[in-house]
């Protein structure tokens, strides 16, 4: 796959998104100051033409909502998103229209995302109408009908309903209609966690099928490393709303340098290797609800086992680890990126 | 406590057991969805039972203690639990076992969780349900086994509402309820699939931990074979409603004797390096209304021969790691790779 291109197809910078809270237990005054969940803080991705950007993270560090923010499902609150070079973040729902064509995404639960009551055929036929309204309705049937078979579905089940197809079979409906209006960039959020092993493997042979027939563009959203390692050109790892850790495929299974990202390849099950505890993280994901203080420093200071000084009040940023041998690897970490002051020690032993 | 897996006398035997669902017109015959189940669990053993969805695997384990749903009836065979067959029992004595002798850990600990009550009603309810002690002596129970299960600060806890504590929390919660009562055997349906891996990874590991100091039995369902790879000690592979392949588990990865076997590990994304295609199981699992007399798996096997389509193959009884298969056993084709 080609990454040497000008441009990127999608690029996202600064993004901020941040949902009202509950109030928490003690306010019971309606006219309490809210509270924030900062989802989405001060993200930056870039997503360059043909190659597959997995991201990953625990749930609740914000991953579904930066997969509805680069489908416009949600306005940013700061920041933007910009579609070969077009600020798309910004636009009405009608300016957008153009967008959702080329941009589709593909569903967590292959179940609810069908409606129940339209068989196959009409889950597919119905994106392609309204796209292009112009088409005849014998014409998309016809287009409906190969788009079955080239996710290999056979084309006698169109008329059943969802609640009669298997899951993995469901997944591949769900692939299909994502293809329907010829898009040429993926979004798909957890495509593989509602699916069994066996039918894992179904889906992404036919995902990089479909990636080397129709040049298509992927941003994957996935807890499921052995997959993304299978799949991926580039891996993001997120992190409470921002990218801690990203880096071609190779170098970041092969080398991972922030302690997250360690813990997360030390957590996957693998069959032939016993599991270590070296990088065991303790705690969950914080509780992003800022009372009153905005919380100082990197946000994983508290689970981190390598956590100094510097971390408590200064958040880490985004830097290269070695610009000359390693130009796609960057990392957020003081422990990696350690300050002037501290002396200059590029390599540190973990 | 002893904690030698091998012991004379089996703590569940179940020998073969055959579970089939009230069909929903009287002109359909009722079809056998667990069909001849038969396997032993010892004290203190940790067995996992894999298979993909649909194998039948949460039906097996409903079936043991009879928390299936109304139309499910035990056709045939019997669950042998510390002496008593539980598919002989009626639901008052029924009601003894559960809970009390065998615990169970479901999947989402948010739908398994009452959301209205608070973490202490609902851990005392099981115990004061059981045990014939005081309110107070109970919570000392209950904060106990919360620390058993490392939750931090249990006192807190308890006045909490399940949606108030994190989604690994939650599992934790339910296994400290699960191991309240001091059960000879936990059955664990599919534990950590609603979790991330971060957590999964702990959650089997504290499971497995646990059962393996306090001497309890574990049956651990999964359709992960990379999970419950160094959790456990013996595993059954299931495929449509019967086991297909058993042996201890180092043995059983290592040397997988069964095609379907083989078949789930060679598709693992870590089999094979990244770009290449994935080795896929063709085909899917037959319903159990289509199975004939052929081997259940001959449809989507490589390897399947005359035999295979003749007659269903048996499995060997008293072997450390059999096979259900014509390849294994004894039928094997002359011309047959």
């Amino acid at each position: 796959m080609t990454t040497a291109l000008l441009k990127p197809l999608l690029s996202i910078e600064g993004l901020h998104k941040t949902y009202q809270a509950p109030n928490q237990g003690d306010s019971w005054w309606p006219m309490a100051r809210p509270n924030y969940i900062h989802a989405i803080d001060g993200l930056n991705l870039t997503v360059e033409q043909g190659e597959t950007l997995c991201v990953v993270g625990e749930s609740g560090c914000g991953k579904s909502t930066l997969a509805r923010l680069v489908m416009g499902l949600e306005k940013p609150d700061a920041g933007h998103i910009s579609y070969q070079g077009k600020v798309i973040s910004n636009l009405s729902q009608k300016a957008r229209m153009g967008y959702r064509r080329r941009m589709q995404m593909v569903f967590q639960d292959p179940y609810t995302a069908l409606n129940p009551r339209h068989t196959v055929l009409h889950a597919l036929v119905e994106p392609l109408l309204y796209h292009q309204s112009e088409l005849k309705r014998q014409h998309a049937i016809d287009l409906a009908m190969a788009q079955l078979l080239a996710v290999g579905i056979d084309p006698t089940l169109a008329q059943r309903f969802p609640h009669q197809l298997s899951g993995g079979q469901r997944q591949r409906v769900n692939i299909a209609r994502a293809l329907m209006v010829k898009p040429e960039f993926i979004v798909a959020d957890e495509p593989l966690s509602a699916l069994d092993v066996s039918i894992q493997a179904q889906i992404l042979n036919l995902l990089a099928q479909l990636q080397s027939q129709q040049q298509l563009t992927y941003l994957i959203f996935s807890h499921n490393l052995a997959a993304v390692e299978h799949m991926a050109d580039r891996v993001a790892v997120m992190y409470d709303g921002q990218v801690c850790e990203i880096a071609s495929r190779e170098q970041l299974f092969s080398q991972p340098k922030h302690p997250y990202t360690q813990a997360l390849l030390a957590a996957s099950p693998k069959i032939y290797t016993l599991p270590t505890k070296r990088h065991r993280l303790v705690g969950d994901v914080p509780n992003r609800i800022p009372l009153n203080h905005e919380q100082q420093g990197c946000s994983l200071q508290d689970r981190c086992p390598k956590a100094f000084e510097t971390c408590r009040h200064q958040a880490p940023q985004l830097t290269q680890v070695a610009a000359k041998q390693q130009p796609q690897h960057w990392v957020a970490c003081h422990d990696l990126n350690p300050t002037p002051k501290q002396g200059n020690n590029h390599d540190p032993e973990h | 406590m002893s904690l030698s897996p091998i012991q004379s006398q089996a703590l569940l035997k179940v020998s073969n057991l055959h579970v089939n669902f009230a069909s929903r017109w009287p002109q359909e015959p009722n079809v056998d969805v667990l069909r001849g189940v038969s396997f032993e669990l010892h004290r203190g053993e940790r067995l996992a039972l894999v298979g993909e969805s649909g194998a039948g695997k949460s039906l097996l384990a409903t079936s043991i203690i009879q928390l299936f749903d109304a139309s499910a009836r035990i056709r045939q065979g019997q669950v042998e639990f510390e002496g008593q067959d539980l598919a002989q029992l009626n639901s008052k004595q029924l009601r003894q076992v559960r809970g009390r002798r065998i615990g169970m850990v479901f999947q989402d600990p948010m739908t398994n969780l009452n959301p209205s009550l608070t973490l202490e009603q609902q851990l005392l309810q099981v115990i004061l349900s059981h045990r014939n002690i005081s309110r107070s002596e109970a919570r000392l129970v209950a904060l106990h086994k919360l620390r058993q299960v490392h939750i931090p600060a249990p006192e807190t806890r308890l006045r909490q509402y399940p949606h108030q504590i994190s989604a690994g929390q939650r599992q934790r919660v339910t296994i400290a309820m699960a191991l309240a009562l001091e059960p000879a055997l936990i059955i664990a349906d599919e534990p950590t699939s609603a979790l991330d891996v971060t957590m999964q990874a702990e959650i089997i590991s504290l499971l497995t931990h646990l059962c393996h100091s306090n001497g309890v039995a574990l049956l651990l369902i999964s359709h992960d074979l990379s999970l419950v790879a160094h959790a456990t000690d013996r595993c059954l592979i299931m495929y449509a409603g019967q086991i297909v392949e058993q042996g201890a588990t180092k043995n059983l990865i290592n040397d997988a004797q069964h095609p379907y076997t083989q078949g789930l590990i060679r598709a693992l994304p870590q089999m094979s390096s990244p770009g290449q295609l994935l080795y896929q199981i063709p085909g899917q699992m037959p319903l159990a209304q289509e199975l004939g007399h052929q081997c259940a798996f001959a449809n989507r096997c490589e390897h399947a021969f005359k035999a295979c389509w003749q007659q269903q193959p048996s499995m060997p009884i008293n072997q450390d790691h059999s096979a259900r298969c014509h390849l294994v056993n004894d039928a094997r084709p002359e011309e047959a790779s």
